[in-house]
């Protein structure tokens, strides 16, 4: 345990570190996000005053803001981990990874979660400057930068998990492009990145809330509006939870994706 | 600890793989890649691993390292199952594959180096005296903190090699060390090999098409074809005394000839060791 935790730290470090060096696409990134949020600041602005309403899902125009920069820098910090192990299966790059002696998830899952880490910081700097700029400061309580941390860094774990479990149907599909967008849309939309879940309709919400997509964006982003301690306890149990479940699930598919290579070839 | 004898032992060493065709009916076809290979390799020789593509070379190497799980026969390599003790026996061997990297690309070979101390589990002091000797050794001073892109295919491969043995493996795997390299880059790459080979002790399974990376650093040459060994030899005996239609010939053309006629002849047909 103390060694996976150790090589986990290690790889996540280099990658972060390995990240930094696409400063130009950071650059490109940042800018994107950037003109995504003023858009959003255009239509939400427009249905503040349609609605005539200062609050709508129980958030002001200037926290319905923040809670969009929130879930941007979530949402596009995402690394290309599901299309590195298709990589990796399709080329044979694989095999030279198994020589390894840290197990082929956990280095995926390290090296993305360092890299993510460092594209999260960039979008959500880059983010909080222009919403500053747009709609102001957002006066969040002392707790709430501590409670987003804990939050996104096991969204980031969860998600990761997620990527993981999509990535290792390689060894069957060959290319998992096809479920990657779904499951990327199904976070982009049931995870609450453009819409907060306040805003769905009762049978969806009650829905959703049995799916781990929410815990990925809205969850945080949530948490950062409105500081609460025992919404965020109730965050982390469910987060925490969803990770037991999906180590469980990449455990059994890359224990069946073991024995395919064995039976199939690499 | 005993000393190992024999690095790799394997006895009748099979594998078939099935090949599932047509959309709706899935009819399965059986394809054999290893037909039954015995072999033993003592500890700190330098073997050279050949045949055509599609012979079952990757296959052979892929049991060898426990990725792969053989259809029938029995492996040992450095005393331990592949299969069974996979996680062991990586710790123990170095590999090095000349189309794949195991170094970052955009940071410094010592990032890598430092990575993979840790991934291996090698206290600090030993890395730090390992590291300083493969730096000297390798002659890695001058770009040890240059990203690796920005190195010649020769300086890369350098890096590569004194990578794989910062955890000081048993036994190495090269897999085309040298492809795309250049002849002066080529020859220091073989010479740094050898030298590890002989002062280290290290076993060294080489799998290359360049006659010269065989000639330089094998001592036995093992070439297999169609997922069966034609040829297991020392290269000298090779070398020496193989005649092709009773006249004596140079590695390439020996390996070529194998590579050509062990298709439909069997192995004594096609040459005879003189």
């Amino acid at each position: 345990m103390k060694n996976s935790i150790r090589q986990i730290w290690a790889v996540a470090r280099v990658a972060a570190r390995s990240n930094l060096a696409y400063l130009g696409e950071v650059a490109s990134r940042t800018f994107f996000l950037a003109v995504i949020l003023f858009i959003f600041l255009k239509l939400w602005q427009a249905t503040y005053r349609e609605s005539a309403s200062a609050v709508i899902g129980g958030l002001s125009l200037n926290q319905m803001l923040w809670y969009l920069t929130v879930t941007e820098a979530i949402y596009m910090s995402a690394p290309r981990l599901a299309q590195q192990i298709d990589e990796d299966v399709r080329s044979g790059a694989l095999a030279v990874r198994l020589l390894k002696p840290i197990s082929y998830p956990l280095y995926c899952l390290s090296s993305a979660l360092g890299e993510r880490i460092v594209r999260f910081l960039a979008n959500f700097a880059t983010g909080a400057a222009v919403t500053f700029c747009l709609v102001g400061p957002f006066n969040c309580s002392p707790a709430a930068p501590i409670m987003l941390l804990v939050a996104v860094l096991l969204a980031f774990v969860l998600d990761g998990l997620g990527h993981l479990i999509i990535g290792l149907w390689a060894f069957w599909l060959e290319d998992t492009s096809g479920l990657l967008l779904i499951y990327t849309r199904l976070s982009m939309i049931l995870g609450g990145m453009l819409i907060p879940m306040e805003l769905f309709p009762d049978w969806l919400k009650s829905f959703v809330f049995f799916l781990p997509f929410p815990y990925l964006v809205w969850g945080p982003a949530h948490l950062f509006v409105h500081s609460d301690w025992l919404q965020f306890a109730q965050l982390v149990g469910l987060q925490s939870l969803y990770i037991l479940l999906l180590l469980a699930v990449v455990n059994l598919i890359y224990g069946w994706a073991l024995e395919r290579i064995s039976a199939h070839g690499g | 600890m005993k000393p190992l004898k024999n690095a790799v032992e394997t006895d009748n060493l099979r594998k078939v793989f099935e090949i599932k065709q047509g959309l709706l009916r899935r009819n399965a076809k059986s394809v054999v890649a290893v037909e039954g290979i015995s072999l033993t390799v003592p500890a700190g020789q330098s073997v050279a691993f050949i045949g055509p593509n599609g012979a079952g070379k990757s296959t052979t190497i892929k049991m060898l390292t426990g990725i792969l799980k053989p259809s029938s026969g029995t492996a040992s390599v450095l005393g331990l199952d592949p299969w069974k003790q996979r996680s062991k026996l990586v710790r123990q061997i170095g590999a090095v594959f000349g189309q794949r990297s195991q170094l970052w690309l955009h940071l410094p070979p010592s990032d890598s180096f430092d990575l993979l101390a840790e991934i291996y589990g090698i206290p600090k002091n030993d890395y730090r005296k390992r590291k300083a000797l493969l730096v000297e050794r390798f002659d890695l001073g001058r770009f040890l903190s240059t990203p690796v892109r920005k190195l010649s295919l020769g300086e890369r491969m350098r890096a590569e090699i004194a990578a794989s043995l910062l955890h000081r493996p048993q036994l190495l795997l090269l897999d085309e060390p040298t492809i795309g390299v250049d002849v002066i880059a080529r020859q220091n790459l073989r010479d740094l090999v050898c030298e590890w080979n002989r002062e280290e002790g290290v076993t060294v399974f080489l799998t290359s098409h360049d006659t010269g990376d065989i000639e330089s650093v094998a001592d036995r040459v093992i070439v297999i074809n169609h997922g069966r060994v034609v040829l297991d030899d020392s290269l000298s005996s090779v070398s020496e005394n193989t005649l092709i239609e009773g006249k004596t010939a140079e590695l390439e053309e020996i390996i070529a000839h194998l590579f050509n006629s062990a298709a439909s002849l069997p192995m004594q047909n096609c040459i005879s060791p003189g």
